[in-house]
């Protein structure tokens, strides 16, 4: 076995230990909230790990890209379905051993997004889209050059979804993700602690409001996203003008605390985009 | 690798059996549908260290429609858990 192998194997065998913690997490904890926390982040982290694993085993750059993509997608995907099942589950009323609830007594307007996108041709899109086009494919053709190009051409002139035009800086993506994988590693760390031992004496559920400073819904997705891909604490709720985000966290100490974790966040994620109405200046 | 990848394996099926005796016990819907989730979460999981011992690439395509089947379809329950309270 060489350097690369014995590697990919301890990565294989880390996200193993992950799902393996998240399925038992759901068995041991006690509330439908709280076994969300456990199942649907740790096993996504896990799947990461064992396809990274995997790619590394094999040294192979190729599939190093399929890992990254996968990765992209469920850090995407996983909060929310997280999200909304968790917010169908209170909504049915199936919550109730909240030590503290900012949502009960307060009846949250939905969040409309303004189109202020006008749709919008961006060629950096449809290269991306390109990219990851001939990435599935494995394939650098000019076949697959050409098919890509329709296929993302189709995509940019017929997307009726509105798209936030604000452009990523790229030095505060990456201090984002630098510091965004430490919380991630040492939440995943404490909720598999509380899978493993056997008494759930620390889980003291709630859910908090915390109101946002930023007025951007890019920067507010974001913050959602990233709070419901850690254990520990899940967006259940998000609304409009101001832009307030109704958190579910499975470890309680004080409203303070889960408000400066969120700021914490925020200021991270406001870093990423350029504010729209900044630029030009 | 082998060894490795046959622990890995029978550790992640483990864990299968784990979510299933959740989805089968309940009590809410969105128990089930959060424990159905992770075995196709684990089933990836399974397939990609599968792909780590037979230095293929085949697992890549499977991989991508379970994420996708797995997303979708918890989508589609949540929605319907909210439809049918809201009846």
């Amino acid at each position: 076995m060489n350097v690369l192998e014995v590697l990919g194997a301890v990565l294989l065998l880390f996200g193993t230990a992950l799902s393996v913690l998240a399925a038992w997490g759901l068995i041991d904890f006690p509330s439908a909230l709280a076994r969300m926390h456990a199942a649907t982040k740790s096993a996504s982290l896990g799947l990461s790990l064992i396809v990274l694993g995997a790619a590394v085993a094999a040294g192979s750059w190729e599939l190093l890209g399929i890992a990254a993509l996968v990765t992209a997608f469920l850090f995407m995907t996983a909060p929310i379905s997280g999200h909304m099942v968790g917010r169908a589950t209170y909504l049915a009323g199936r919550v109730d051993n909240l030590v503290f609830d900012d949502l009960a007594d307060s009846k949250p307007s939905p969040l409309v997004i303004r189109n202020n996108a006008q749709g919008g041709w961006s060629h950096t899109r449809v290269v991306g889209m390109i990219l990851v086009w001939m990435l599935l494919w494995r394939d650098v053709s000019p076949g697959t050059l050409l098919g890509g190009a329709v296929v993302a051409c189709s995509i940019e002139l017929l997307r009726r979804a509105p798209v936030a035009r604000n452009s990523i800086r790229l030095g505060g993506l990456a201090t984002f993700a630098v510091r965004y994988m430490w919380l991630v590693f040492s939440s995943n760390a404490r909720v598999a602690w509380e899978v493993v031992t056997p008494s759930n004496e620390l889980i003291r559920e709630a859910i908090v409001a915390v109101r946002l400073n930023t007025r951007q819904p890019s920067v507010a997705l974001l913050v959602a996203n990233a709070i419901s891909y850690t254990p520990g604490s899940l967006t259940i709720e998000l609304t409009g003008d101001p832009l307030v985000l109704y958190v579910h966290v499975l470890h309680f100490d004080s409203v303070a605390q889960v408000e400066r974790d969120v700021r914490e966040l925020e200021e991270l994620a406001q870093r990423v985009f350029r504010d729209p109405a900044m630029t030009g200046t | 690798m082998d060894a490795v990848v046959t622990v890995a394996q029978l550790a992640l099926g483990a864990a299968a059996l784990f979510a299933l005796a959740r989805a089968a016990r309940g009590p809410t819907l969105a128990d089930r549908i959060i424990a159905l989730d992770l075995v196709l979460l684990l089933l990836a999981g399974g397939v990609a260290a599968h792909g780590a011992r037979t230095d293929t690439e085949l697992f890549v395509p499977l991989l991508i429609v379970v994420a996708l089947v797995a997303f979708t379809g918890t989508l589609i329950v949540a929605r319907f858990i909210e439809w049918r309270d809201s009846k």
